[in-house]
């Protein structure tokens, strides 16, 4: 095995529900890809019990969900409750897409880590990742 | 000096007069006549000369100006193709594209229809103009129709909530959250029965947006009309039927391709062969440009698609110009590069008349030309200084209108990034066409831009590529295999991810976004939030209608749509057999997920 | 420790981090290895490889699903090529599983190449075996599609079904060397296209031919046929590697794979840590005069392995 680098991070980018605009999802994939992440797409009509099974069988370090409809203030809460009972909170939650302001403290406050509305620069979604990343890896070496 | 001008420029010899002028045979032997009859020897002597003449323009005059005053970009490309576009554009490019205006452009309502289809163009009439607004779920969608019936319009157009265009009843766990959401909630004939609750005096054309479980669709709309009294002569039902489409893009399909391709000519046949005045296609092309399809590819692949669907509606024992005119419709948008779109217009008329007469052997001008129904874009429109949009709007209709705005143009509302549709907006975007069509002039002769160097240039660009890419599908096996494939997607997800970061790095200019940027603006994003004790009023109603039906009679008709299905008869008969037995929109879905199964894609993710 | 104990009992979150660990080289993906490889040896490891396009992700959630109507717990390795110059990957391949995805006898791991060759990541051995000590009964490792370079499977899986599909030209086939020889179950996945008749008979021939030139060999590989995305063929598939997995219990064959695999990995472990330690003994200095084309290659590495402490 070559040297240890450190861990290599690990995102699945899922889509619940009935919505399938899949352009968000698809450049944000592409870009953490090209930033050098491994991106597990569990693909469109996930509920959030099937999300939370592919997080822990994929071990995966973050989750992000695309969102469009107005159903996120159901399924987002939902989702972060069953990571928490299936003991993976400590997997970030992203939600992304069309999401008013006035949406945004419910989701925090339910689990979700941090929320990129429609139009953020990719870069800057990379950037909070490797940042969010090696914050973590440094508190874990403590 | 030719550096400056970067690759694009060849100088080329001389430029056969003879063969630019083919249809003037007035051939001037000597000199001295007034107007257009200049004898055509000088011409030949200009012409000549004209390579030498740009190359000494290049060289004397524009070069010294470029080498103090640089150009602002490098290099120049058209937004969606990245095509080079030149400094300057001379007959000698017309001639190097082959050029001849009988074999390339004809004339107004004439095969090739590169011009136009309609032979005065917007002379006699303009497009009909059209818009999009939000409607509303069941009997408030029958409020709502009857105040536009009222205000005159004549068309509307039905769209249904993810829940009935995903195959699955209000009450299904799947669809949570989803009831009556993004449309009307069709659950069983009795939903539209309701809606049906209209002046059928005044509306002539409906047009029916459902795609995968389109048969289930068509048979309800047939039996409600039925119910309704109305004679299906005297009005016109359209239905959208686009699954293929849905399939490269979009994502609302329910089975795999090529069961979604047999239904889907189910109704094709059903409806040409009884109700010829219908129409049971619309190819939706526009819904590429939000997955970021170029203009080749919008041509390429919803072409492809089109003949897709000829190609099984043809095994039915129907001829070509027989079917090509139902199979004819497309909504075609136009993007803010303003010559990709209106070239992009007059390559399609192009290539669909092309594509019927070489590939099929049509002969018939109503199967050679086709049907657009344009708009501009919403994927052009910025959240950010939404006032902006009104500006991005009255170009592109323009755009359109010096296309060719064919049948129908829409104007989507300013504020159609995620908000409400607001009355300004409404007022504006009808204002729009009404500016367009009475005040600039554009459509007071047809196809004004014709002849353009740099037009001509850049339509046949786009029609060569288009066909290009339509070989390219072709030798796949068509269509329906390359979406098998996951051809379509991985082109469109290659679109996607290039297009962003052409933003992102600065590369495409886009105002309000990444350039002349408002630092401290707030916009609200507002969505229409539903109350949710519809969704439980919706899912109470369909349970109770299952309690109280004849459970035998909708089990024996679901058991004749599960052999129709498997034999490969038409399933609008038994569709329309069952749904008058109200069997619900879920049930007949899942008769036919039992036979067809389910279809998991390709996604764009895959393959870079 | 907690993940080896935790694994061996069938969690799931256990053995999910334990693989990010030997995926990532963690020196904890070593000893929880050390400490599980008595509980290893009895799952049956399947390899699916075959060209792009051949459908083996589709092929591979239908088998899932039969050995599942066969009470058989199935764990999954999929894996897809990591992009050579970030080292990120897209891995799709869960996307056609997704009805598996809520079933408890079912673990489904995407893992990237991350730089190796040969359709297989430097991690998929190990993977097996904590997916193996969990409990699978079967582990299915679905390759990369490149082609004819798919040899690494074929040392790593006791029973390796090779799909093939009709329309590709003759070079995509996988009718060169080395990988027809060597798998066991033949598939013609999309069956239902034009051209399955010339493609299953491209797969006759080659067999034919390696049946010609192996007497001794006693197991016949069956030629099948299957539309996966239609669920037709799981069953006779399945029936396949029951039936190899019957010869090769009736031969000694399935511990002598088994033996003969972790035998590689050892061997393939030993020549990664020999060069590692090798270079960091004696520097870059050495490979960078061979660069400079000052040295040679040999002599290169007689002066690495001289100075071996």
């Amino acid at each position: 095995m070559a040297d240890y680098q450190g861990r290599r991070l690990r995102v699945l980018l899922a889509k619940l529900g009935m919505d399938t605009h899949t352009v968000g999802i698809t450049i944000i994939g592409h870009a953490l890809r090209e930033a050098g992440m491994e991106v597990i797409f569990t693909g469109l009509k996930q509920t959030p019990e099937m999300v939370v099974a592919a997080a822990v069988q994929e071990d995966v370090d973050v989750i992000g969900i695309s969102t469009l409809s107005a159903g996120h203030t159901r399924s987002l809460p939902k989702l972060a409750r069953l990571l928490r009972e299936a003991g993976a909170e400590d997997k970030l939650l992203l939600a992304g897409g069309v999401i008013p302001e006035e949406d945004k403290p419910i989701l925090l406050e339910a689990g979700v880590g941090k929320i990129f509305t429609m139009g953020t620069d990719t870069r800057d979604i990379v950037r909070f990742l490797e940042q969010w990343w090696a914050e973590k890896q440094a508190a874990e070496t403590v | 000096m030719l550096q400056s001008m970067g690759a694009a420029w060849n100088p080329v010899g001389r430029v056969r007069a003879a063969r630019y002028y083919r249809g003037n045979d007035r051939r001037a032997g000597g000199g001295g006549e007034a107007g257009m009859n200049k004898p055509i020897d000088s011409f030949v002597a200009a012409n000549d000369n004209l390579a030498g003449e740009a190359r000494r323009w290049d060289a004397e005059t524009r070069g010294p100006f470029v080498a103090k005053n640089p150009e602002r970009r490098d290099p120049f490309v058209t937004q969606a193709m990245k095509w080079p576009i030149k400094p300057l554009y001379t007959p000698t490019d017309l001639e190097e594209a082959g050029f001849d205006y009988l074999t390339d452009l004809g004339f107004p309502g004439e095969y090739p229809y590169t011009r136009s289809t309609r032979p005065n163009g917007h002379r006699s009439d303009f497009w009909t103009m059209t818009q999009v607004t939000g409607f509303g779920r069941g009997e408030e969608w029958s409020r709502r129709a009857r105040y536009m019936l009222d205000q005159g319009l004549s068309g509307l157009i039905l769209e249904y909530d993810l829940a009935t265009t995903n195959g699955y009843d209000s009450d299904d766990p799947m669809v949570e959250g989803e009831v009556g959401r993004a449309g009307m909630a069709l659950d069983s004939l009795e939903d539209l029965e309701a809606a049906f609750d209209l002046p059928f005096d005044k509306l002539k054309y409906l047009m029916s947006v459902c795609n995968a479980p389109q048969p289930v669709n068509l048979a309800m709309v047939i039996a409600a009309l039925e119910k309704k009294g109305v004679d299906p002569q005297d009005f016109v039902l359209h239905i959208v039927n686009g699954i293929l489409i849905e399939y490269t893009c979009v994502g609302r399909y329910i089975y795999p391709p090529e069961h979604g391709l047999r239904i889907a000519t189910d109704c094709i046949e059903y409806i040409i062969r009884n109700h010829p005045n219908w129409a049971p296609l619309s190819i939706i092309s526009a819904q590429l440009q939000p997955a970021r399809a170029n203009p080749v590819q919008e041509i390429a692949f919803s072409l492809a698609i089109a003949c897709a669907y000829i190609d099984a509606t043809l095994e039915r024992g129907l001829d070509i110009d027989t079917v090509a005119p139902y199979l004819n419709h497309f909504v075609v948008n136009v993007d803010m590069d303003f010559f990709e779109g209106v070239c992009k217009f007059r390559a399609f008329r192009k290539c669909w008349a092309r594509l019927m007469k070489e590939r099929y052997g049509a002969t018939r001008p109503e199967a050679l030309k086709i049907r657009m129904m344009t708009s501009p874009t919403t994927t052009a429109l910025t959240l950010q200084q939404p006032l902006n949009n009104i500006g991005r709007l009255a170009i592109m209709a323009t755009a359109c209108a010096l296309g060719g705005a064919g049948e129908a143009m829409t104007t989507p509302l300013y504020d159609e990034a995620h908000a409400l549709p607001a009355e300004d907006a409404i007022r504006v975007g009808a204002a729009l066409q009404h500016i367009v069509a009475h005040e600039t002039g554009v459509a007071e002769t047809i196809d004004p831009l014709a002849g353009s160097y740099y037009v001509e240039t850049l339509t046949k660009q786009l029609e060569d590529a288009a066909f290009a890419e339509m070989d390219r599908i072709f030798a796949m096996g068509g269509a329906t295999k390359a979406i098998e494939q996951g051809y379509f997607q991985r082109a469109l997800g290659r679109e996607q991810y290039e297009r962003n970061k052409d933003i992102e790095e600065g590369r495409r200019k886009w105002i309000g976004v990444n350039h002349l940027v408002l630092p401290e603006e707030k916009r609200e994003i507002e969505i229409f939030r539903l109350d949710d004790s519809m969704e439980d009023d919706q899912a109470a109603k369909v349970r109770a209608l299952r309690a109280r039906r004849d459970q035998a009679a909708v089990d024996a008709a679901l058991e004749k749509v599960r052999r129709a299905a498997r034999n490969g008869d038409n399933l609008v008969p038994p569709c329309l057999e069952a749904v008058k037995a109200y069997a619900t929109h879920g049930e007949l879905c899942n008769v036919m997920r039992e036979v067809f199964g389910v279809h998991t894609p390709d996604s764009q993710l895959s393959g870079v | 420790m907690g993940i080896a104990a935790d694994l061996l009992d069938g969690k799931t979150a256990a053995g999910a981090r334990a693989i990010s660990w030997l995926d990532d080289g963690d020196p904890r993906g070593a000893e929880v290895i050390k400490r599980i490889f008595a509980g290893t040896g009895r799952a049956h490891v399947i390899g699916i490889t075959g060209p792009p396009g051949a459908g083996k992700s589709t092929l591979t959630n239908m088998i899932v699903g039969e050995l599942r109507a066969r009470d058989k717990r199935v764990g999954v390795v999929a894996i897809d090529p990591s992009s050579p110059f970030t080292g990120g990957a897209i891995l799709g391949d869960r996307v056609r599983m997704a009805r598996h995805t809520l079933d408890p006898g079912v673990f489904i791991r995407s893992i990237g190449t991350r730089g190796a060759a040969g359709g297989l990541s430097r991690s998929t051995h190990d993977a097996c075996l904590v997916l193996d000590a969990m409990g699978f009964d079967m582990v299915i490792v679905e390759t990369v599609g490149v082609g004819q370079d798919e040899i690494d499977v074929v040392n790593l899986a006791h029973t390796t079904v090779i799909v093939g599909v009709p329309g590709l030209g003759d070079e995509v086939q996988a009718v060169k060397a080395g990988i027809l020889e060597a798998g066991e179950i033949f598939v013609v996945n999309k069956a239902d296209r034009d051209g399955y008749e010339a493609a299953r008979r491209q797969f006759e021939l080659m067999l034919h031919l390696r049946e010609q030139s192996r007497p001794a060999e006693t197991w016949t590989p069956p030629l099948l046929r299957a539309v996966a995305s239609a669920r037709e063929g799981g069953v006779e598939i399945v029936d396949a590697i029951c039936a190899h997995r019957a010869h090769l219990d009736a031969t000694g064959g399935f511990e002598r794979r088994s033996g003969l695999r972790e035998r590689e990995q050892a061997l393939a472990l030993l020549r990664e840590r020999l060069a590692r330690r090798a270079i960091a003994h004696a520097g870059d200095s050495i490979l960078a005069e061979v660069e400079a084309r000052r040295l040679d290659p040999y002599s290169a590495v007689e002066r690495l392995t001289g100075q071996e402490s």
